[in-house]
């Protein structure tokens, strides 16, 4: 628990990284509770996309300074199935295509992972059917996908949604989704962040990474944040968001400088 | 003594040669047997092949291995140490069959140095299974090597009738003695709008050297689909040759490779064009674990007489041992302008961005390799739609592939 009372989930302290040698986060700090939601916002290039791979753990990535932790825990020190199965969830902004391996075998595989992490048995395959059909049912993604290789011959707004259906299934205990509206028409974007909504619970938190503020009259955020040059320059609440909308990232870059 | 002599002076230790050994004698005497350094022989690992002392076949054959169930729906015949195992066959199956003199194969297209083992074959082989088949049927040929000593020498034969289509499974399973090995010859002829579904499965002891020799002629719009799945052996190779003679047949390659170890896998496969509107798909899926080395040759030739031609070609290998290698190479030669072809040959590592998605999702290392190296076989394992036979591959496979045995998971 934190001073406000809300279980700390993700506490990044001055988190510097650095891709193939050139810097991308400079002291970045951020502080996630239980029951939230941030929306994280910027520019292309201010290294939003790198803080959600580094957090889900995607080699590549040199932590050259500071620290994050996860439910009180060094996140940086596990390995990337392990923040997976601890109840971490990354929503590609690319989902992959991955021809030959079943949809099914992937959902329920990675459930029962989680399920054995929390020292629960498999799960029953008519268990396993029943709620597969109900969250791809509230994603508007037909059964015959199941059968259907990972992403394979999606569009591009099946891919997300079935993003959200990994997640739906998986019930992380935080989700970051990185761009997750990227690519999606009004009716799509409808469908996802009614996914993301149906998550939303005291017990969880979810940090949107968005370049656009249209997903956040959808999913209502509690905090936004604007990133630029690898730090947080700016905090608020959904207010912000809007300026931003207005007022585009420059000015908020400019401040970042001075 | 070299080991072409070696098998010659055998062979004289056996009974009265024919007319069809004494042929093949003299063409042995023409071409040699196939060298290391020769350019279609450089990945066959010949020097197995040189340890070979024993080329007479076994005068009586040890106990059997335990044979695989029989495929529901087919009829099966058996073979052992190349003989016919009538008390292991259905009666169908042996009504039709027959054992016709077997000669050196014919020369037609000048490409005989990459037939030489047929010749060992001819020489040394004892029962045939030809099938001439005239109506539709699902036949099964078990060869199976059961560890006598001595070499052994697979013989099949299938002739389908105008219109005829056939599924039939072709397994090569069991053990030579080290001395000995394993060279068979498979002879196919597809008359007019003829279709051959053809499976086979290679899965001897990993002691093994197997040595194919498969010729294959496609008559109009007759159409014959394979699919080869290479799993055991120490050394294999397969030395394959399709005519697609007449206009409108087409050839439908799928085959794959799943080896550890020190296992050799090498395959060469020459396709004529020899008739208008002729079509060849051809695909190959490689895995290579530990120091196993894969080879695929795909020569595929177009003549003036095959505008229309349609060709496409996918070879992709994937190197999993650090001391392992895969040696793809696609060919074409045409000389025609009438021709559309696309082919592509890669060879890598496990997608890193594949494998992050998975363990992102909270799939443990092995798990997620294993997924991804089932999903690169799948586009040759899907295509084996006799689900006992694919599960028996499957298995097979899985003994191979250093990560966590997964079954099911192909889409």
């Amino acid at each position: 628990m934190n001073a406000s009372g809300a279980e700390s989930l993700l506490e990044i302290d001055n988190l510097h990284v650095s891709v193939g040698g050139q810097q991308v986060l400079r002291g970045l700090n951020l502080a996630v509770n239980a029951g939230e939601v941030h929306a994280i916002m910027g520019p292309n290039g201010s290294g939003k996309s790198t803080l959600a791979h580094v957090l889900a753990g995607r080699p590549g990535y040199e932590i050259t300074q500071g620290s994050v932790r996860y439910q009180g825990s060094d996140l940086l020190a596990l390995p990337a199935e392990a923040r997976a199965r601890a109840g971490l969830f990354l929503g590609f902004q690319y989902p992959v295509e991955i021809p030959g391996v079943n949809n099914a075998y992937l959902l329920k595989t990675a459930l029962n992972a989680q399920r054995r992490q929390r020292g629960l048995p498999d799960i029953d395959a008519f268990d396993f059917l029943a709620l597969v059909r109900e969250r791809m049912k509230l994603m508007q993604i037909e059964e015959s996908f199941l059968a259907r290789g990972v992403n394979e011959g999606f569009s591009g707004g099946e891919k997300k949604r079935n993003e959200i259906l990994q997640m739906l299934i998986l019930e992380p205990r935080l989700a970051l989704l990185d761009e997750t509206d990227s690519g999606l028409d009004i009716d799509a974007l409808k469908v996802v962040a009614r996914g993301v909504n149906s998550l939303r619970s005291p017990e969880r938190a979810v940090v949107l990474v968005t370049h656009y503020q249209r997903l956040l009259d959808h999913v209502v955020p509690d905090f936004v944040h604007v990133l630029a040059r690898g730090r947080v320059v700016r905090s608020g609440d959904r207010s912000l968001a809007l300026e931003l909308e207005k007022r585009g990232y420059d000015w908020v870059q400019e401040q970042a400088v001075a | 003594m070299s080991i072409q002599q070696r098998a010659l002076q055998e062979f004289q230790r056996q009974p009265a040669a024919t007319a069809d050994t004494a042929a093949a004698v003299q063409l042995l005497g023409q071409l040699g047997l196939p060298q290391p350094r020769d350019e279609h022989w450089r990945n066959a690992n010949l020097r197995a092949f040189e340890q070979v002392t024993h080329f007479l076949p076994p005068g009586a054959s040890a106990a059997l291995p335990a044979l695989p169930a029989p495929l529901p729906g087919f009829q099966r015949a058996v073979f052992i140490d190349g003989r016919r195992a009538p008390q292991l066959s259905d009666a169908g199956a042996l009504a039709l069959l027959s054992n016709p003199a077997w000669p050196a194969p014919a020369d037609n297209d000048g490409h005989r140095d990459d037939q030489r083992f047929a010749l060992l074959n001819a020489l040394f082989g004892n029962d045939a299974a030809q099938l001439d088949l005239a109506q539709d049927v699902a036949m099964e040929v078990l060869f199976i090597a059961s560890g006598a000593a001595g070499s052994v020498y697979p013989r099949l034969a299938v002739t389908l009738a105008p219109g005829v289509r056939a599924r039939l499974v072709e397994r090569h399973l069991g053990a030579t003695t080290a001395d000995g090995f394993i060279c068979a010859q498979t002879r196919i002829e597809l008359q007019r709008g003829a279709h051959l579904d053809h499976y086979r499965l290679q899965d001897c002891n990993v002691a093994t050297l197997w040595m194919d020799t498969l010729l294959a002629q496609v008559g109009e719009q007759a159409h014959y689909d394979v699919r080869l799945l290479g799993i055991g052996a120490a050394t294999a190779r397969c030395s394959a040759e399709v005519r697609l003679s007449g206009a409108k047949a087409a050839l439908s390659w799928r085959s794959m490779a799943a080896l550890d170890g020190r296992q050799v896998n090498d395959t060469l496969l020459r396709v004529t064009h020899a008739a208008p509107g002729t079509r060849t798909s051809q695909l190959f899926r490689g895995i290579a674990e530990g120091r196993a080395r894969i080879g695929f040759d795909a020569d595929v030739r177009v003549t003036a007489q095959a505008p229309g031609t349609r060709i496409s070609q996918s070879l992709r290998g994937l190197i999993e041992g650090a001391e392992s290698g895969i040696n793809l190479r696609p060919r074409l030669t045409i000389h025609t302008d009438d021709i559309q072809a696309s082919h592509g040959a890669t060879t890598g590592q496990l997608d890193e961005n594949l494998l992050f998605y998975l363990l992102s999702r909270g799939l443990d290392v092995a798990t997620a390799r294993a997924l991804l190296k089932w999903a690169f076989l799948g586009d040759v394992l899907s295509a084996v739609d006799i689900p006992e036979l694919r599960q028996q591959a499957e298995t097979a496979a899985a003994g191979h592939l250093a990560d966590r045995v997964l079954a099911g998971v192909l889409a």
